[in-house]
């Protein structure tokens, strides 16, 4: 995390004019270190900005290859011109890819419906956009402008394949299983305990740090059983279906875990109402699937699970603590019985003759486990094999950085209306905003041996990913649905939290998770509830990060935020200019790098740094105009401490677009 | 329901909307195709109606007695039997309990001596009954009035966001207040599926008021700061302007907001206190919240729901050392709100409602001196014209079951009929539904019950 103070080149007088000052990175194969050290330069007054600029520039000049930098920074120059810093057009726009399965049918809806995408997005927007999304932070500046000033071609994918690798990926997307999965201490029913949380949470981390396969992780997290949820992180996912106050012979826990694997593997929520009650009378306005589909299809489901037991073992009395066991046919060794009046959901009634349910894959083509077959590892056979459970995981995937599923609600999918070549009767239509890409990128997830990284590379080099977020021409709410501009998204509270704590160099020192030792960064805790200890765990929940019980991570504005933006210690301590050496606060390296002289050169890097795009020319207007009302060196900290705030409470901070 | 001729029974006894999705008021033939065509076409985005303007109203008459409301939640399953339906057993300590009748109530005044004064102004329900032992469930059910297992009910809003929606259009110019308030209740519920603008303010109290409402630098400072933020992203909080679109923009009026009770003369006032006014109240966190929660009310600066929790009260172990000191707070906090409010003329104006999430076992302690848990449990209610000094229903000699309902329905009060005593008295018709839920399911302010209907206890103002 330590900023170098080595490798910025102001190049700004020679290239723009003295208007707007870029930075330069070296090329490959070059010396990593230019030392800007303005100390000659002090001398020569108020001639000092010119005079270092193009000093630095012919320094530059003789180590780097300057006429190719400048050719690709010229460009961005009159980019930054614009009212709003960074805009549109570095590169034209590059319609109707045809490489990629994204874009094949993404650009080809729209130019069925005569709808113009957005130009694609520009060096920077792309690299910090691409950045939190895939790993949950900014860019330093240095890498930004490594980015920026590449010319390789192929220079995005590289980038993305970057990305993939780090280790911060690994904490953004243990982040969205465990939010999916609702991993957490406890929950209205079952105490997992910080121990049996952090487990399940540590083997979501280690099977994506291995990219174990999307169909292993599933499978995993289905059928496995063994005796301590303490000690087997796998057994999260089945602990998570115990629910209290059902009848002794275990329906409405074999029912949950139904309902939960549904969900989480098909984006099939309405499997629980079926649960209760059939579709018909209920679900009609809803599902065409939904309102065809029975109990008695719905019990085939949860009788896969109606041999599983979570037995409590209790460790030290009177404490108490204690973890469970997951076993099958112990406790429970029947098919799902139909014997219960009371508990969480209606009676379950023999019907007529059958009285117990037998397993069978209620989606797709059916299947009954073989003979001997434990059920549950049939039933992780049936779901992984199905179309649905890519389809879902798909969607749930793109979500993420397309802000909204191809089917929306991500959660809700309606089996009847998935394909396009038999679509439903009116009124109905089908759900998938584009089935044909839908299908066509869960088959190739499938065909690739779901592996993430690959799913997350396919969607992050996509041109249909690298739609520009501002649309030219009017944009219509139709053309939601085909999208034609990449939508924003206020940043989650993790992201909030480790971008300030990265920006301003000043560590977070405040994380400290029970089993778990001291954290350096938000995205890295196992719960989203009441972790880490206050002040920090009320900033986190501000943001709206769920608690992964009835609450979900949702990007709403609220007050709070804005409080907590302005206001907050933990920002407020990150304005500082404090510290010293490598411990040094983005505030305090301004500083001390840029005189009053330099202004121009402190505000473009600060820009750099907070919002990763040079400042716009009216911005470096108010921004310089403001730094050079202070007289005397506390007042122009202090100056530039609150341009650092003003920067942190930007829109354009708060948001990915 | 248990037979087709019951339900039928069921519907004809009960005005309350239970039909089947597709034949409910609300789903016209018009209304299914709009629905249909909205919500699930694919064209998710497009032509959804308005957050608010899919409720309908099923004509309950609210009886419209309180504008505000206070929600205790004493978690941890208080001991009903050694609090508000004291019964003697061998191992009660009656030096430290001090049982005593008052205005015909057998009362445990060692523990709670204020209250016993003030038992004119309570309303003590003793036929109520939890739905479950388990205290994380019982305690989500408390707030948001449904089983939280139930469907919608892992995103079912906390009542306090209800109301904050249904009273959102009541607000007026210079509240900046929040709505809904949550004090002590960091782990309370918060909206649910309804936008978070009518979550709860989670805080604890403190001396120095709310949190992150002043900037350390102060007003000058941040004046100077602030102006700047706006001029450089002045074009992006404009909504005509922003290119990004209008979400990014919208999020100004987050700011507008934020910054509204920020070096806020109201805010301060309310919201800090001083050791003295604390001492007055216990000097306990809950005495704090209920401190707050009195200067809050009677500032009216827009606040009408707050909810307190207070815990922990699952005394399994050492229940007479661990108890009294507990119910001291208790009674310091909640007899200082009452002066209070009383002082500030909002007593009348304000429900206040006090209970936990089910009860404990009397008679002989368990081996770690404790009490385990009964079903059994205490509602209190008190201002807002509710009349005091007396008690609805009664237990049996060990406080495990009814003896007495003592209310309308004849049968045990469930958290249920509390929701809808709260929307009843706040002026809402509690038979309403709402069908903006992600579902479209339809969101029933009070749930509907498989044998009876759901009712607000109307006989805690006749």
């Amino acid at each position: 995390m330590t900023r170098s103070t080595k490798w910025m080149v102001s190049a700004g007088a020679a290239l723009a004019a003295g208007t707007c000052l870029v930075a330069l990175a070296p090329a490959q194969d070059e010396p990593q270190s230019l030392v800007v050290d303005h100390s000659e330069c002090s001398l020569f007054g108020s001639k000092r900005d010119q005079l270092s600029g193009s000093g630095l520039a012919s320094e530059a000049r003789q180590r780097y290859r300057m006429s190719e930098l400048t050719s690709q920074v010229v460009p961005l120059l009159g980019v930054a011109k614009s009212r709003f810093g960074a805009a549109a057009g570095a590169a034209g726009p590059r319609l109707a890819g045809e490489q990629g399965v994204i874009d094949t049918y993404l650009f080809k809806a729209m130019q069925d419906a005569s709808v113009t995408p957005a130009p694609r997005t520009n060096d920077y927007e792309f690299c910090r956009r691409v950045t939190y999304d895939l790993v949950g932070r900014p860019p330093t500046a240095e890498r930004l402008f490594q980015f920026v000033t590449d010319g390789t071609p192929d220079k995005r994918a590289k980038y993305v394949d970057e990305l993939l690798e780090r280790s911060e990926w690994v904490d953004k997307w243990q982040m969205f299983l465990s939010d999916l999965y609702e991993n957490t201490q406890n929950n209205n029913q079952v105490n997992r305990f910080a121990e049996g949380r952090n487990a399940f949470y540590q083997y979501l981390k280690d099977s994506l740090a291995a990219n174990k396969r999307y169909n292993v992780i599933a499978t995993g997290l289905i059928s496995s059983a063994g005796p301590n949820t303490y000690e087997d992180g796998k057994l999260g996912f089945i602990l998570g279906g115990f629910v209290t106050g059902g009848p002794r012979t275990g329906q409405d826990i074999f029912d949950q875990l139904a309902a939960n694997t549904a969900e989480k593997f098909l984006g099939i929520a309405h499997e629980n109402c079926v649960l209760c009650h059939d579709g018909r009378g209920h679900l009609d306005p809803l599902s065409v699937w939904g309102r065809k589909e029975t109990r008695l299809k719905s019990w085939q489901l949860a009788s896969f699970f109606s041999r599983t037991n979570h037995r409590r073992v209790v460790i030290n009395p009177p404490a108490n603590p204690y973890y469970y066991a997951i076993e099958d046919n112990t406790t429970y060794r029947t098919d799902y019985p139909l014997n219960t009046t009371t508990g969480n959901r209606p009676a379950r009634q023999p019907l007529g003759s059958i009285r117990n349910v037998s397993p069978e894959y209620p989606f797709a083509n059916g299947g009954k486990p073989n003979p001997g077959e434990n059920p549950r590892v049939a039933l992780a056979r049936f779901i992984t094999a199905d179309i649905q459970f890519s389809r879902a995981t798909v969607n749930y995937v793109w979500k993420q950085f397309f802000v909204r599923g191809i089917v929306e609600p991500a959660n809700q999918f309606d089996l009847a209306r998935m394909d396009p070549d038999n679509p439903p009767a009116e009124p109905w239509t089908i759900q998938p905003t584009n089935p044909a890409l839908l299908n066509a990128l869960a088959k190739d997830f499938a065909d690739n041996g779901f592996n993430l990284k690959d799913l997350m590379r396919k969607i992050a080099t996509s041109d249909a990913y690298q739609l520009s977020s501002r649309y030219e021409g009017t944009w219509k709410p139709e053309y939601e649905k085909l999208f034609a501009r990449k939508f924003v998204r206020r940043l989650w509270g993790e992201e909030v939290m480790d971008a300030i704590t990265q920006i301003s160099n000043v560590p977070n020192t405040q994380i400290n998770v029970a089993g778990l030792g001291r954290l350096s960064w938000a995205m890295q805790l196992p719960d989203t509830f009441r972790v880490p200890a206050e002040p920090l765990g009320s900033f986190l929940d501000s943001f709206l990060r769920g608690n992964r019980i009835e609450e979900e991570r949702r990007n709403d504005g609220a007050v709070p935020q804005t409080l907590n933006l302005m206001n907050d210690a933990f920002v407020q301590n990150r304005t500082r200019a404090s510290g010293n050496g490598a411990a040094a606060s983005l505030a305090r390296q301004l500083l001390n790098r840029y005189t009053a002289l330099s202004d121009n050169l402190l505000v473009n890097e600060m820009f750099l740094t907070v919002l990763n795009r040079p400042a716009g020319e009216d911005e470096l207007r108010t921004a310089t105009t403001t730094l050079a009302r202070a007289t005397g060196a506390t007042a122009r900290q202090a100056q530039v401490e609150d341009l650092l705030w003003a920067l942190y409470n930007k829109v354009d901070f708060i948001y990915n677009y | 329901m248990k037979n087709e001729k019951q339900f039928r029974e069921y519907v004809e006894r009960h005005p309350h909307p239970h039909q089947h999705a597709a034949i409910r008021p609300y789903f016209t033939r018009r209304g299914f195709f709009q629905l249909a065509g909205a919500g699930v076409t694919g064209a998710v985005l497009l032509d959804r109606p308005a957050f608010g303007q899919e409720i309908t109203r099923g004509g309950a008459t609210p009886i419209s007695k309180a504008k505000n409301v206070v929600f205790m939640l004493l978690t941890g399953a208080p001991s009903h039997t050694d609090l508000f339906d004291f019964k003697q057993s061998a191992d009660t300590p009656l030096n430290v309990m001090k049982p005593d009748t008052i205005k015909g109530i057998v009362w445990p005044a060692g523990i709670m001596p204020k209250l016993g004064n003030q038992l004119g102004d309570l309303a003590i329900a003793r036929s109520v009954r939890s739905w479950a032992l388990q205290h994380n469930l019982a305690q989500s059910w408390a707030q948001i009035g449904r089983s939280p297992a139930a469907a919608l009910g892992d995103i079912a809003p906390n009542i306090g966001a209800i109301i904050a929606a249904e009273k959102a259009n009541e607000r007026v110019p210079g509240q900046v207040f929040p709505t809904f308030l949550a004090l002590n209740s960091g782990a309370g519920v918060g909206s649910g599926y309804l936008p978070a603008t009518y979550a709860p303010l989670k805080i604890t109290p403190a001396v120095s008021g709310l949190p992150d409402t002043n900037n350390p630098d102060g007003q000058a400072r941040f004046t100077a700061k602030y102006d700047l933020m706006q001029k450089l992203d002045q074009p992006l909080r404009d909504a005509a302007a922003n290119p990004y679109g209008t979400e990014m923009a919208g999020y100004d009026g987050f700011y507008q907001a934020g910054k509204a009770m920020m070096f806020n003369p109201d805010v301060e006032k309310a919201f800090r206190y001083t050791t003295a006014e604390s001492a007055r109240y216990g000097s306990s966190g809950f005495g704090n919240a209920c401190l707050n929660a009195a200067k809050v009310l009677g500032a009216r600066g827009g606040t009408r729901y707050i909810q307190i929790s207070f815990g922990s009260w699952d005394h399994h172990t050492n229940i007479y050392t661990a108890l009294p000191p507990m119910a001291k707070q208790l009674d310091d906090g909640v007899s200082a709100l009452i002066d209070d409010l009383k002082a500030s003329g909002t007593f009348d104006e304000t429900l206040i409602v006090i209970m936990g999430e089910f009860g404990r076992t009397t008679g002989e302690l368990t081996a770690t001196d404790g009490r385990d848990h009964h079903l059994q449990q205490f509602a209190v209610f008190a201002g807002a014209g509710v009349k005091g000094g007396r008690t609805i229903g009664s237990t049996d000699e060990m406080g495990g079951s009814t003896k007495d309902y003592g209310w309308s329905r004849d049968r045990n009060l469930r958290v249920e009929d509390f929701e809808a005593t709260i929307y009843s008295a706040m002026g809402i018709d509690w038979t309403s539904v709402r069908y903006d839920d992600p579902f479209k399911r339809g969101f029933y302010y009070v749930p509907e019950s498989n044998n009876d209907l759901y009712a607000p206890l109307h006989e805690l103002w006749s």
